[in-house]
């Protein structure tokens, strides 16, 4: 009975890690997006009043004023197009280099596995000032340029949403790469094989056969990078430059800069809803289809 | 026949310090179900490679039917190779794999008659909206030799065709599978490392070790005639006797007889090979015992297989194996172990070993 107990605990593990760090802040930013505003110490007031009888003091008003400034819809726009651009590259860069990890001798992929995670050893801070270090315009790059012979005078490469796109795709890169190595690890070489030995040339073998294969990879890998993406805050922070707001940058300003928590909460909150849905509908829609095709 | 449709022409390979194929040349005819045989690292799966396109031979060339394609990409060739595991696309139906190499240069309506018939040459008509999993062993392997066949390819190329099924399976397979090579007159070059195998389905047969072909012939001449020490080993059951030259006869240390040849030696010492069903065993009491060609021993183990019984019977230092048929029904017709028996053979059955 015991062991039964345990088991039962253990299933329902993730589900408690769930609640606890992702339902319930979930249902606090909701709270606060709901409350009225006001000066003060938290700068909002409570949504359930006790002074004179019991009142519930909610409000729309924050979702109101998010959803008619396109300040913020185009923010939010700006960083969906953003993830879909990095995920793109991530993903052009990502599958190669997986593939060839994947398949590779056993030596070799252990060396090409340690250096995709190593980065993750030093802070991810320092790894973008460091870009920002070679970018500047008396930076590495520039210097190197110059004395090429290539340019005249340094080019601006920082503070502008290419300088953000590539911090980006350098940062999530491992992201990408190691589901899809965990994915394509398993792939049986002898259908690429087989594929060509029934006429197909590498290119076709790689749309009918390879590709269609690494769905599940590239799915996982994709996810991984566009999720996070669309609230990095400080890539573009630091990368970017006042050509192109985006919605982790609003939410901040809005949170730490405006005081408005009731408005950052009600955007936050909206951001998730607008993000986790559509992904939670194409997850289950997904492993239906998966199911039915085996793969 | 056209002894020359594949030439296979002085192949070596190597992988780094490792010598794989040494110096390999084979000439196959049009029609012919060809075997390799060879236990593992022999180099033969290696050699299958090589015709597929897959491995690059370091030297040597490989010539089809007049053309030299050594250096063509696999999808550049007119043959098709079956692996061992089959490769069959899970991501795809049992039909979509079938049409899966004739997809690019036929319309639908081609496809779907194509298909059809091949589906129909090899019995699988009902399992062509399957998908991959739902497939048996038998099922897979059927799908795998259409998916080549439907190309109607001038070589196919079999990766140990019949491993991955069960034994009872197997034996079906076996002969279906040379009848059908005998109907579309395709030629068929397989790996095995099973001897039966070889030898049931090959018309010819090269035996392979260490990356060299010790002998090519057909399985009765490669049975009966062995030229080598390892192949007489290999195939088959062998009773291996070293005999040198005394006075005018053979001597065999081991057995403490004499033996008879039919032909001259060159070497006063050398192997000969006696097959365990040339041996013929009869009690003591039945024959006179002659100093030639024969032995007395003692019955010391026996195996009751059906049709035939195996005695392991002891003489001197040596334990010869007997196959012995069971003509009779009576079951008293085998000798009971400890027997005391002679055992009596024809001079033709000794078959002298070259090394």
């Amino acid at each position: 009975m015991k062991n039964k107990l345990f088991e039962k605990y253990f299933v329902f593990s993730p589900y408690f890690w769930l609640v606890l760090f992702f339902f319930i802040p979930l249902a606090i930013i909701f709270k606060i997006s709901i409350s009225v505003s006001e000066w003060g110490m938290p700068p909002y007031q409570d949504i359930f009043l006790f002074d004179n009888g019991f009142k519930i003091n909610t409000t729309f008003e924050n979702y109101v004023y998010i959803f008619s400034d396109y300040y913020y819809i185009g923010s939010f726009v700006n960083s969906l197009i953003l993830a879909l651009i990095s995920t793109f590259f991530c993903l052009l860069i990502g599958f190669p280099l997986a593939f060839y990890i994947a398949t590779s001798n056993i030596r070799l992929r252990n060396i090409l596995l340690v250096l995709v995670v190593i980065p993750f050893w030093s802070s991810f801070l320092l790894r973008v000032y460091a870009w920002k270090i070679i970018l500047q315009n008396n930076g590495i790059l520039n210097v190197i340029l110059l004395n090429l012979g290539i340019t005249s005078e340094p080019l601006q490469l920082l503070y502008n949403q290419y300088a953000v796109i590539m911090g980006i795709v350098y940062t999530y890169l491992p992201l990408m790469i190691l589901p899809l190595y965990g994915y394509l690890n398993k792939f049986d070489l002898n259908l690429i094989e087989a594929s060509k030995d029934l006429g197909l040339n590498r290119i076709k073998t790689f749309f009918k056969v390879i590709l269609p294969l690494s769905v599940p990879g590239i799915v996982a890998g994709s996810l991984l990078v566009f999720i996070p993406v669309v609230g990095e805050f400080i890539i573009p922070e630091m990368l970017g430059g006042s050509d192109r707001l985006y919605y982790g940058k609003i939410l901040w300003e809005e949170f730490f800069v405006n005081r408005n928590w009731p408005g950052a909460s009600a955007l936050a909150f909206s951001g998730i809803i607008i993000l986790v849905l559509p992904i939670v509908i194409f997850q289950i829609l997904y492993s239906r289809w998966s199911q039915k095709n085996e793969i | 026949m056209d002894n020359n449709f594949l030439v296979i022409e002085n192949i070596s390979k190597s992988f780094g310090d490792n010598k794989v194929l040494e110096n390999i040349n084979l000439n196959i005819s049009k029609s012919e179900f060809f075997g390799l045989l060879g236990s593992s690292g022999s180099g033969k799966t290696t050699l299958l490679r090589i015709l597929g396109g897959f491995e690059k031979p370091d030297t040597g060339r490989v010539i089809l039917d007049g053309t030299d394609i050594t250096n063509l990409e696999p999808f550049e060739r007119p043959l098709n190779y079956m692996f061992q595991s089959y490769a069959l696309f899970p991501h795809l139906n049992v039909f979509n794999n079938l049409a899966f190499g004739i997809k690019e240069n036929f319309t639908q309506k081609e496809i779907e008659i194509n298909v059809r018939n091949i589906a129909e040459l090899l019995s699988i008509e009902h399992l062509l909206n399957r998908r991959i999993k739902q497939l048996s062993g038998g099922e897979q392997q059927r799908v795998a030799l259409g998916r080549c066949l439907i190309k109607k390819p001038k070589l196919l190329l079999l990766d140990e065709p019949l491993a991955a099924l069960d034994k009872k399976l197997r034996s079906k397979t076996q002969l279906e599978l040379t009848t059908l090579q005998k109907k579309l007159k395709i030629t068929f070059v397989f790996v095995t490392h099973d001897q039966e195998e070889a030898m049931s389905l090959s018309d010819r047969m090269a035996i392979m070790k260490n990356g060299l072909i010790l002998e090519c012939s057909s399985p009765e001449e490669i049975y009966e005639n062995p030229k080598s020490l390892y192949t007489a080993n290999f195939i088959g059951i062998a009773n291996i006797i070293e005999i040198y030259k005394k006075d005018e006869n053979f001597y065999s240390d081991d057995l403490g007889i004499n033996f008879k040849l039919n032909k001259e030696l060159k070497n006063t010492k050398t192997n000969i090979l006696l097959r365990p069903e040339k041996i013929k065993i009869q009690s003591m009491n039945n024959l006179k015992t002659s100093s030639f060609n024969s032995f007395s021993g003692e019955i010391l183990e026996k195996s009751y297989l059906g049709s035939f019984t195996r005695y392991e019977i002891k003489i001197k230092n040596m334990i010869i194996s007997v196959l012995d048929q069971n003509f009779n029904s009576n079951s008293n017709y085998n000798f009971p172990k400890g027997e005391k028996v002679i055992c009596i053979w024809e001079s033709e059955s000794i078959k002298v070993l070259e090394d």
